[in-house]
């Protein structure tokens, strides 16, 4: 059970455009209302499967698991893994319906909300990730690539959530277009060693949103 | 045997779980389990005898997840799988008293409002899983998480199929569904729709469940069913902790609360069901039918009848300009937004009326319905005259309703009562017949106590029957005051049925309608009315009724007065007094002061010199200041919003001096399909519409016809169309060339973060819109 008491304020508001030498000072309030009222709604929930990656496959695939990888990023990736934790995330709906709700007459809180909530589930993935190390003495783990990511197609979604069985555990859902239902959710691959792992290459050189990115426009970047 | 012989036996046994005996035969995460309903029937038909040895009464077709969406692409039909599913089922079954149910899971995609599966979809999934399982006993709906979901399964399921229908939905340990469905709504909501036992399944061990069955008990006197997990998975082996002999000594504590139905669900196997028989077999059955309580609910708010209530009224067009135009404009934000402000002022349930002669009632209904319940939790009331139009909510609400209303007239009586019925809804009864509305409170109860027996004949339970004696005006017929409160009192007392009344009318044509409205209700109080429809952003009115439960002892020790009006209640949000200046609030984000100081310099200012002086030069500013880096953008929103407040109130100045809504032409926005950032084109809305444009703002994640259709309906000629995202530039490229198609007539304008003057051309837009102000001018060159 993971519990969320305070949303990662600098992250939020990176999110939303904020500089350092901008003044703010105006919207404070709002900040500290939209996250008081954001973390009485959140119910994060997490789920994951630990499977085996069947060496000898290609594209990439693990033992006892439908799941197949395709593409070069996620083979780089897992390079070095013996096994992978499949995980999903999310806030749940209520956090949707509060976004919504403000949506209708207050837009100012609705986007402070949307993008405190994208801070809070990742702040829900790092946690589980430390729980998921902690069960399971992991000693050495990649970071959390995401279907949509690199090469890897989103159209892996729906499968994942089927693979974890969670829709019924953490009632996550995804679109036919491959959304993640509750919005704020994320489902993420990581592998797992028992020996140094080789560093992959991350950030904005593998990534397909790197040509449209706001955050790179800005002359800043995701955070990935 | 037949389901209501097996109904007669003191427990009946269920099957456990179908998916972990095929995990141990070896199907892998991500399968299709169906599909071995195809591939390998042995291996289903032995686990189904297995269970059947075991001793189930029913067992649970392979067809759980056989719908639409899950077998995509996977080479077989719903109606072949599920056919073949429960082919196999009913001939494991064969020389057994074992019946068939067909199995039916969540679709796996989330619903409206919070989701995109509209109502209407999911009913037409459900449909094609029942017709092709229509040689099963019995349909099970079960892991439900979504009330609409099992909503649309059971209206689905009672509309083309006679078979007993059971649902069982799934529970975290605060006692709600993933969605927020609480058990009471549950079994509200499907007792009403008339399902045949309700209970719950899986998420949780048998030990977890015993304060949800308990609290299930209390909101329904149907056959309860139960089918735990054997504990959580393991998330390396996926294996199940609970054993069969925990499993049933569990079971065994559950019995005191009525259960009926006992099966597992992931985890078990036959073992947990064989323990399951040995422990039953040594009990009583416990059933006792007991009152319960009357009361309404959303999925995830219940009210109950156990004090006064507030009802808003305020959802209804009647004598009410800027709410018709609204409707006529389909202007959906003006709506929810009179819903969350009543919510706010203290509402328990909304009444929602959007009958209006200009409008498609039924649609806009369905539509009203709809979007409400994506952003407030209260309970709705359906009101309008027309059953069609109610029959149309009563589908597409999410909950148990009330229905305002029906009369003592065989007419209304025949058409509404029944309606009322198949919904499960909680039905008002006016004291009005063909001869109108009685002088007298003995002739209202005459009526009253008419409606009541048509009712219950209908089989419409007691605790849902609502009489509403009707409020005139004092100001005509004073005596008949008095009659009203009387015919409450007789109908609460004598009758034992709940009681409603409108409290508005009382004061029409009547200086200081304030004070008469809110002594009149606590008149009414105090001879026993339970629900007072009243306008609830009137602090006296809902003051009236908190002090009323206080000092009536419902609220006990005071703790929600207090928690209201003491020393810790936030202060009030609108009309402040302020010296400030419009432009200050604006570029300050003051929108709390926005609404008075508009107030004030409509002394000295015409609305249209407010907009063209102050309210755009100021948003002027705004924009420039975040062009440069200046302000970020909640700050630029805020300024945005301090404005619509100040629109509000010329909107409303204008419409009370009747010097007929400028308008100059209509204008089709929306943000196109695949794209929901909608706060730019908000921007665009707010100001075309001060500029005397009427706007018709279709929102985001908008069709490409929807577009097309909205410019015809209203022979529109500028259109205005808004994308934020790279990968949505394509569907605004595509819905451009579909207006170019229909309505070549119209002008095209786009706008959005990622555009460019190069790209709208590209795109054949005719104008690029960098900002709101722009629009504007764009919107003069081409409407005037």
């Amino acid at each position: 059970m993971i519990t969320i008491d305070k949303i990662n304020r600098s992250e939020a508001l990176r999110y939303m455009g904020y500089k350092k030498d901008m003044d703010i000072k105006n919207t404070e309030h709002i900040l500290d209302k939209c996250e008081k009222e954001l973390l009485s709604v959140i119910k994060p929930r997490f789920c994951y499967r630990i499977f085996d990656i069947d060496k000898k496959g290609d594209p990439l695939s693990f033992k006892g698991c439908k799941l197949t990888l395709e593409g070069n990023d996620i083979a780089a990736h897992l390079r070095g893994c013996d096994k992978a934790v499949i995980m999903a995330a999310t806030l749940s709906s209520d956090t949707d319906k509060l976004i919504n709700r403000y949506k209708v007459r207050d837009m100012t809180s609705a986007f402070i909300l949307d993008c405190m909530a994208s801070a809070a589930i990742e702040q829900v993935c790092d946690m589980a990730q430390s729980e998921i190390i902690k069960a399971h003495h992991i000693k050495n783990i990649t970071w959390r690539f995401s279907p949509g990511y690199g090469d890897l197609s989103i159209k892996l979604q729906r499968e994942m959530i089927a693979c974890l069985n969670g829709e019924r555990l953490i009632g996550l859902t995804a679109t036919e277009n491959n959304i993640l239902m509750p919005r704020k959710s994320v489902t993420a691959i990581m592998g797992i060693s028992d020996n140094e792992i080789p560093k992959g290459k991350r950030g904005c050189a593998i990534c397909s949103m790197a040509n449209v990115c706001q955050y790179r426009k800005r002359g800043d970047h995701c955070g990935l | 045997m037949d389901f209501d012989t097996l109904m007669k036996k003191n427990y009946i046994i269920l099957d456990g779980a179908m998916g972990t005996m095929l995990q141990s035969h070896g199907l892998e995460a991500g399968d299709i389990p169906e599909l071995l309903n195809i591939t390998e029937p042995e291996k289903i038909m032995d686990i189904h005898k297995s269970y059947i040895a075991s001793g189930s009464n029913i067992i649970y077709a392979n067809t759980f997840g056989a719908n639409r969406y899950k077998l995509e692409g996977c080479g077989h039909s719903v109606e072949e799988l599920v056919k073949i599913a429960v082919n196999n089922a009913k001939k494991a079954c064969e020389g057994t008293d074992t019946l068939t149910a067909l199995d039916i899971g969540p679709i796996g995609q989330l619903l409206e409002p919070t989701g995109n599966l509209t109502f209407e979809e999911a009913y037409d999934i459900f449909r094609e899983i029942i017709t092709a399982g229509k040689d099963a006993d019995i349909i099970v709906f079960e892991t439900m998480t979504d009330l609409y979901e099992a909503k649309a399964g059971v209206l689905a399921a009672k509309e083309s199929s006679d078979k007993p229908i059971i649902v069982t939905m799934t529970f975290e340990e605060n006692m709600r569904t993933f969605t927020g469905c609480s058990i009471s709504s549950m079994a509200l909501t499907l007792e009403g729709l008339g399902v045949n036992a309700l209970g719950v399944n899986c998420s949780l061990g048998p030990g977890e469940l015993y304060p949800i069955i308990e609290e299930m008990s209390k909101w329904t006197n149907l056959p309860l069913v139960i089918k735990p997990n054997a504990g959580l998975p393991d998330p390396v082996t996926n294996k199940y902790n609970v054993t069969p002999k925990e499993f049933a000594e569990y079971i065994g504590k559950l019995n005191k609360f009525g259960i009926k139905f006992v099966g597992g669900c992931c985890g078990t196997d036959p073992k947990h069901i064989k323990e399951t028989v040995k422990i039953l077999g040594s009990l009583e059955p416990v059933s006792k039918k007991k009152e319960l309580p009357a009361a309404i609910c959303s999925p995830v708010n219940t009210v109950t009848l156990n004090m006064p209530r507030i009802i808003g009224e305020r959802i209804n067009p009647t004598g009410k300009k800027l709410f018709k135009e609204a409707l006529i404009n389909k202007n959906m934000d003006y709506i929810l937004g009179q819903a969350i402000e009543q919510v706010q002022g203290g509402a328990e349930i909304l009444d929602v009326n959007v009958g209006s002669p200009e409008i498609d009632e039924k649609e806009m209904m369905i539509t009203t319905v709809k979007a409400i319940q994506g952003v407030v939790d209260l309970p709705l009331q359906i009101d309008s005259t027309i059953p069609e139009v109610l029959e149309a909510a009563l589908r597409v609400y999410n909950g148990k309703p009330i229905v305002n209303s029906v009369n003592g007239e065989d007419k209304s009586l025949d058409a509404i009562l029944p309606l009322v019925k198949k919904y499960g809804a909680a039905v008002i009864g006016l004291t009005i017949d063909k001869d109108g509305i009685p002088s007298d409170a003995k002739k209202r109860v005459e009526i009253a106590e008419r409606i009541m027996n048509r009712a219950l004949k209908e089989g419409i339970p007691k605790r849902d029957i609502y009489i509403d004696c009707l409020t005139l005006t004092a100001s005509a017929e004073q005596k008949a005051v008095t009659e009203t409160l009387n015919a409450v009192e007789t109908v609460k007392n004598r009758l034992g049925l709940h009681t409603v009344l409108g409290v508005s009318n009382i004061s029409f044509g009547l200086p200081n309608r304030p004070v008469i409205n809110s002594t009149f209700l606590t008149m009414a109080l105090t001879k026993g009315l339970d629900m007072a429809i009243i306008n609830p952003n009137v602090e006296a009115m809902v003051g009236a009724v908190r002090a009323y439960r206080l000092l009536a002892a419902h609220d006990v020790n005071s703790v929600q007065f207090i928690e209201k009006y003491g020393g810790n209640a936030p202060a009030p949000i609108y009309r402040k007094e302020t010296e400030h200046t419009l432009e200050y609030a604006i570029e300050k984000g003051l929108k709390a002061e926005a609404r008075s100081i508009t107030s004030k310099l409509l002394y000295s200012k015409s609305p249209m010199e407010i907009i063209n002086q102050i309210i755009i030069p100021s948003l002027d500013k705004a924009g420039n200041e975040f062009e440069k880096g200046k302000i970020f953008l909640p700050q630029l929103i805020l300024s945005a919003g301090v404005t619509q407040e100040a629109f509000e109130v010329l909107k409303n100045e204008m419409a009370k001096k009747n010097n007929d809504t400028i308008d100059k032409g209509k204008i089709v926005i929306a943000t196109v399909k695949g794209d929901v950032h909608d706060i730019g084109k908000n921007i665009v809305k707010v100001l075309l519409e001060n500029y005397g444009y009427t706007v018709i703002d279709l929102g985001k994640d908008v069709e490409y016809e929807a577009v097309v259709n909205a410019i015809k309906d209203n022979k529109c000629r500028l259109v205005g169309l808004s994308a934020l995202m790279t990968t949505t530039l394509g569907s605004m490229a595509e819905t451009i060339k579909l207006i170019k198609k229909n309505a070549p007539y119209c002008k095209i304008m786009v706008g959005g973060a990622v555009l460019t003057p190069d790209y709208a051309k590209t795109i054949g837009a005719d104008y690029y819109s960098k900002d709101a102000k722009r629009s504007v001018d764009i919107a003069k060159e081409v409407l005037g």
